[in-house]
């Protein structure tokens, strides 16, 4: 069953009388259970679809949709009351500054106990202190913190990146979420915390079975232990499907040169080689260029790019371009 | 906390030996006599002049006149006025509590009124609320607020006649002088006519405190709506909502106490401008204060009383900014464990 099902999700930046696309129609579905990895470059809008998604976009902002199902209720159709009842029990959301996200004049402990819904619980109210006490110290030790008593004494600014992150990613779990949406869990961590944190979140993938959406703009963390990847540049959903499909059969231009940009030691580059990158950078929200938006900087654009491309399926790999690479040739 | 404490206190100190300093050495900058400055004696008898140097220490250096100054200062003896005659140290502790009274009640008006206003304002941030307390706001901050006096004094006093225009109670109320703080003043006496005299004392405040509680009130809110709207956009916020708190819960639990942080810092910086504006208060509802006190002072060339109030209101308005500061550090985690030199 599908969990989350958004049908043109539209984001607009209203700014002076004219409004701008930051996200134009795109797709995007979660099965339950699934890690679904969101990729793109920075200002693609992997964030303002997750924001999007949890509600907390300013008004500054118009998001529309054809459909924004989650469980089969239209998330649109909701009175803003019950919308935010079913998105804070059932969705979770991880920011990518962890330390900015932490109330910096509130204990580490009033945060986490905060987020421990009372229904969690039983017993009368003395009981209910101590149980919470305790589930605040079980979550920290689930995200892999051992000195506890510490931590949750502490003020966020005492606290490194890593544990802030690890304490964002507990507060996120004390709901017991069916989704979990990790914009760029890891950007501001050094690798062994970036391992620390990816194992965690894993494992919260395969021991309570929650769904994740993991946002991120690099292919290698993907690559390991997504089940579907979906593709998004300028806004504009290019290229979504099972992970295998995207790595190994890329159908549009752009899924095929963020692959080929990722350096690997196995390439057989000429001494002092340039490596591979795609012509060009992403184009600024002001001047999008109209149609596929990859076009000016598509090695195989042709007249017909100045339209936007429907999105091709083919079993569960969509692709939108008007010339996708073809693999059926070199098959024979 | 124990460290910047004491930073803070030694910064006091210094402040105020600066101060001191500056005060001493008015009395050599004014025209006159020092001896006459320093003593508030005007006519000087040959008998008088041997006893006064003795006492000033004029015949030695300069050093030796400051600790003297010192030493006076801290017993109490800030020489006689030119005018009155009498000791100046007394005539300032006589009416310096009516304008600690007055500044004190306006700054807490206008922290009731305009802390809760600001925070309205921030949370109907760009609909009619918002717009109504902006525009009012920016017509009480360009008042000027002599002008502003004389008109409360026509509406309210002269033309509906519902309160008194000057003074601090009517004359036909006598209360003993214990604090100086005329309600507290009222309220420990056991004069019969006690709520009478209560009721009268506040009704001459209403006038001089709503005109001079004007301008820190719209600052206030000004400010704390430009503080409450800069962290409603954090993400600390957004991850609260997020976890599904209520609005409401949000506001209270991590809105209000990081959006007031800055404010408190911005009470103790308004208090100086706040004394300012009492003088005028002072001076145009004739309110016995310390401000009315000095600037007649100064028409009339008193330089001991000068001397004295200056003394007096400084070391006031620098303890009450110190006391913000460290208020504020006190309040503010972030800042509270920070290594020194960090404010």
């Amino acid at each position: 069953m599908l969990l989350l099902d958004i049908r043109n999700l539209t984001i607009e930046l209203r700014s002076g009388g004219n409004s701008i696309k930051a996200v134009e129609r795109v797709n995007l579905s979660i099965k339950e259970g699934e890690v679904h990895g969101l990729v793109g470059e920075s200002g693609s809008g992997k964030s303002l679809i997750a924001k999007a998604i949890v509600g907390v976009l300013n008004q500054r902002w118009k998001v529309t949709a054809d459909r924004m199902h989650w469980r089969g209720q239209d998330l649109f159709r909701l009175s803003r009351k019950k919308r935010r009842q079913i998105l804070s029990n059932e969705i979770a959301m991880i920011y990518q500054e962890p330390s900015r996200c932490l109330d910096p004049t509130s204990t580490i402990l009033e945060q986490l106990l905060e987020s421990i819904p009372s229904d969690q619980l039983d017993g009368n109210l003395w009981d209910r202190k101590k149980q919470r006490q305790a589930r605040a110290v079980a979550l920290l030790h689930k995200v892999g913190i051992k000195d506890h008593d510490q931590c949750l004494q502490s003020y966020p600014h005492q606290l490194s990146e890593g544990y802030c992150q690890k304490i964002m990613i507990a507060m996120a779990v004390a709901k017991k979420p069916d989704l979990l949406i990790a914009d760029e869990p890891t950007t501001a961590l050094e690798s062994t915390t970036r391992a620390q944190i990816l194992r965690v979140l894993k494992g919260l993938n395969q021991l309570k079975n929650t769904s994740i959406l993991l946002i991120s703009h690099d292919l290698e963390t993907l690559s390991d232990w997504t089940h579907t990847v979906s593709v998004l540049y300028c806004g504009q959903m290019v290229e979504s499907g099972s992970t295998e499909q995207i790595f190994n059969r890329p159908h549009h231009p752009y899924t095929q040169a963020l692959i080929n940009s990722v350096p690997d030691f196995h390439m057989e580059l000429a001494h002092k080689s340039r490596l591979f990158a795609l012509e060009g950078s992403i184009p600024t929200l002001q001047h999008l260029p109209i149609g596929c938006r990859l076009g000016p900087r598509c090695p195989y654009a042709q007249r017909e790019c100045v339209k936007t491309p429907t999105a091709h399926k083919d079993h569960n790999h969509s692709y939108s371009c008007h010339y996708p690479i073809d693999y059926s040739q070199e098959q024979r | 906390m124990i460290h910047y404490v004491l930073r803070r206190l030694f910064l006091l100190l210094f402040v105020l030996f600066s101060l001191s300093v500056l005060t001493f050495s008015l009395s050599f900058l004014f025209p006159g006599d020092p001896l006459n400055n320093l003593s508030g004696y005007q006519e000087i008898t040959v008998n008088q002049l041997a006893i006064l140097e003795r006492k000033y220490k004029i015949e030695s250096d300069y050093f030796t006149q400051y600790i003297a100054f010192l030493r006076r200062v801290f017993s109490g003896d800030l020489g006689i006025s030119f005018n009155s005659q009498a000791p100046v140290f007394e005539q300032v502790n006589r009416i310096f509590p009516a304008t600690v009274e007055l500044a004190v009640y306006s700054l807490l008006v206008s922290i009731i009124i305009g802390i809760p206003l600001g925070i309205i304002s921030a949370y109907y941030h760009r609909r009619l609320p918002d717009t109504v307390i902006l525009t009012t706001t920016l017509v009480g901050y360009s008042l000027p607020v002599f002008w502003w006096a004389l008109l409360i004094i026509f509406t309210f006093s002269l033309h509906f006649g519902w309160f008194p225009s000057s003074g601090r109670i009517g004359l036909v109320y006598e209360v003993p002088h214990i604090s100086g703080f005329i309600l507290v003043d009222i309220l420990r006496s056991d004069i019969i006519y006690k709520y009478e005299a209560l009721k009268n004392a506040l009704m001459h405040m209403a006038l001089p405190t709503l005109v001079l509680t004007t301008y820190p009130t719209t600052v206030l809110i000004r400010y704390t709506r430009g503080s409450m709207l800069n962290v409603l956009e954090t993400n600390y916020i957004k991850t609260a909502r997020a976890k599904g708190l209520s609005p409401f819960q949000v506001l209270l639990h991590h809105g209000l106490r990081n959006a007031l942080l800055p404010v408190i810092r911005l009470i103790g910086l308004q208090f100086s401008s706040l004394i300012t504006l009492a003088m005028i208060t002072e001076v145009i509802f004739s309110w016995p204060g310390v401000g009315r006190w000095l600037i007649e002072s100064i028409y009339q060339r008193d330089y001991p009383a000068i001397q004295g109030g200056l003394l007096a209101i400084a070391t006031f308005v620098i303890i009450v900014t110190i006391t913000s500061d460290i208020l504020y550090k006190w309040f503010n985690p972030v800042s509270r464990t920070q290594v020194d030199g960090k404010f």
